[in-house]
């Protein structure tokens, strides 16, 4: 029980929420669901468009609004737009923004924590009060808040989603820096005249990888969240782009037509999406925890 | 207690300022500004320089902020750019129908994930509470956006029994009580099926904890029958963090509001903050940061104070 108690997932977090509710199957079978379903999402986003390399924004003005069939297999929009091409390249706007963004996110958090961990003091409460003022409100207020401010585009998004979702990281590496700084082989290290980055990046970092990765499977699965929702209220990926947030919003403005082919494959992938985030990190937090 | 409250309070309140000024600072630092949104970007230097003087946007940077503070202390939350009316009174007119809205879900939400937490709890590991278990992971991973679109497929587009969207049937002169109920319908459904989820599993695992411990032993072997250890003893002990968690969600379920509420076109606070993200309306965006921290904090005072109630062994803690 220990184990769990230094391996939960950041709090708040609601990948991690979603993970802690799963204990009862078993780790292996969740791993393996959680990869595979990773796999077909990838496969969608990055390898789909070469698969059915139809051009998703062609126009088909005598074929608006139809119901799939053997020539467009997942149907089309108000505009006559093929959907399984549009989904597919909704696939590549919706990874290639909330990758980079989770990765951003991760860095952002670690060096955060471990500066507050390792600094002085008065940094630490700085950091640590700051940090409190932005957890005060879930993320998705903040992040439709700047997402009003800034001019949208791949790169500002990936800022403001990177920039955004970093605190519950950046409290659990703090966390844990400042649990493992006082152990022996910290303070050995420290005495043999190593600097702070050195400790950091030999023993710390080491130590907590098992964490920071379960973590960094969650942020994934709440950066694609996040950059879905945005787009669904029309503040994250803007038009020509597609993406499956406002793919599944199109379909929304249009409801009173009964499109269910234009809302169910989005956000079915979306829901996939999320499930492979969860189902991973808790997959690995299952091993790890055990293992040690 | 009262110090513990307090001392809360106190540094709830230094988190909301910080957040309010990073906000504040965010808005007014951000090149275009307020007078684009307004005039559009095409708007002429001229028009420009008459539309910030006319919003007091002409002043350095620290006036404009002292300026907000000294009219929030007046109780004046300034005025919206687009609508021209005061922010205080918008909110406000939006609050009631978000309240409404997040009343009858919350306790709804409680009312459901007691039930199925105690099933949960008292056949822990056997198939009713896996059963339950399922569909919990199955609703948390679904986005609202997708509860809400297939509410609204199945129910008003398929099914049609119940209203899509808006608060009220517009063309009805004087729509009744039963118009309003029919309206909050789906929207309250969507917020309580994916709130239950996460809230009944936390009941269950503090039902199956508490059935774990000595007194439920002690009180069976005096002869109490179970389903009275169950709701005079084990329910009472195991809804504290259920109201832990509550009060903490207060902000999560705003953040399923202003999707939700956007899906529906409800016309509450989270609908009013995405159309004024949409319109870059500033001053109500900043004021209503500032609510929905003030919410934070009352959720989690609220829930300290019903613990409080529940085991007045928590006030000493």
């Amino acid at each position: 029980m220990s184990d769990q108690l230094t391996m939960t997932a950041a709090p708040g977090a609601p990948a991690a929420r979603l993970g802690r509710m799963f204990t009862w199957a078993s780790e292996r079978g969740t791993l393996i669901t959680g990869l595979t379903l990773s796999g077909f999402i990838l496969f969608i986003g990055f390898v789909g468009p070469f698969i059915y390399p139809v051009d998703p924004f062609a126009i088909h003005p005598n074929h608006a609004l139809e119901a799939p069939s053997l020539a467009f297999p997942f149907g089309t929009d108000e505009l006559g737009r093929d959907e399984l091409a549009l989904l597919l390249s909704g696939g590549l706007a919706t990874l290639i923004v909330s990758l980079p963004a989770a990765v951003l996110a991760f860095v952002v958090g670690v060096a955060y924590g471990l500066a507050s961990g390792l600094g002085p003091a008065w940094l630490d409460r700085l950091l640590m009060r700051l940090l409190d003022a932005v957890l005060a409100l879930p993320s998705l207020i903040i992040l439709l808040f700047f997402a009003s401010l800034v001019t949208l585009n791949n790169t500002s998004l990936i800022l403001l989603l990177g920039f955004i979702s970093w605190p519950s990281l950046a409290r659990l590496v703090r966390n844990e820096t400042m649990a493992q700084k006082g152990r022996d082989f910290v303070l050995a290290t420290e005495q043999l005249g190593a600097g702070r980055f050195y400790i950091a990046r030999v023993h710390l970092l080491r130590v907590m990888a098992p964490i920071l990765v379960v973590n960094g499977t969650f942020m994934i699965g709440d950066a694609i969240f996040a950059l879905s929702a945005l787009s669904f209220l029309g503040l994250g990926v803007q038009p020509p782009q597609v993406s499956w947030g406002s793919l599944l919003e199109t379909g929304l403005d249009i409801i009173a037509l009964n499109p269910w082919w234009m809302i169910l494959p989005p956000g079915i992938v979306v829901f996939a999406a999320l499930l492979a985030a969860s189902l991973t990190g808790q997959g690995l937090l299952a091993r790890w925890g055990n293992r040690r | 207690m009262i110090r513990m409250v307090a001392s809360r309070m106190a540094s709830s309140s230094l988190s909301i300022v910080i957040l309010v000024t990073l906000v504040f600072f965010m808005v007014h630092l951000t090149p275009g500004g307020p007078a684009y949104s307004i005039l559009g970007q095409k708007a002429t230097a001229a028009s420009v320089a008459e539309v910030n003087a006319r919003l007091g946007l002409n002043v350095p940077i620290w006036q404009q902020y002292a300026v907000w503070w000294w009219h929030l202390a007046h109780g004046q939350l300034g005025y919206s750019y687009l609508l021209s009316r005061p922010v205080g009174a918008l909110l406000w007119q939006y609050e009631i129908n978000t309240l409404v809205f997040y009343s009858v879900s919350i306790i709804l939400s409680t009312v459901l994930s007691i039930i199925l937490g105690l099933i949960q709890g008292v056949y822990y590991g056997r198939w009713p509470a896996r059963i339950i278990g399922a569909f919990q992971l199955g609703f948390y991973a679904l986005p609202p956006f997708f509860v809400a679109a297939i509410l609204v497929l199945w129910f008003a587009v398929g099914l049609k029994i119940l209203p899509a969207n808006g608060i009220v049937d517009l063309r009805e002169a004087n729509p009744g009580i039963g118009s309003y109920a029919a309206h909050l319908v789906l929207p309250v459904t969507t917020i309580t099926l994916l709130t239950v989820c996460s809230l009944s599993r936390y009941f269950g695992e503090a039902v199956h904890e508490e059935l774990g411990k000595e007194y439920v032993r002690t009180a069976a072997a005096k002869g109490v029958a179970f389903p009275t250890i169950l709701i005079r003893h084990v329910i009472r002990n195991a809804l504290r963090p259920l109201v832990t968690i509550l009060g903490l969600s207060f902000p999560y379920i705003f953040t399923g509001g202003v999707i939700v509420e956007s899906v529906f076109n409800y016309p509450g606070l989270g609908w009013l903050m995405w159309r004024s993200a949409l319109s870059q309306d500033y001053p109500i965006l900043i004021a209503i940061v500032l609510v929905i921290g003030i919410l934070t904090v009352v959720g989690n005072l609220l829930a300290d104070l019903v613990n409080g109630l529940l085991d007045p062994r928590a006030s000493y803690e």
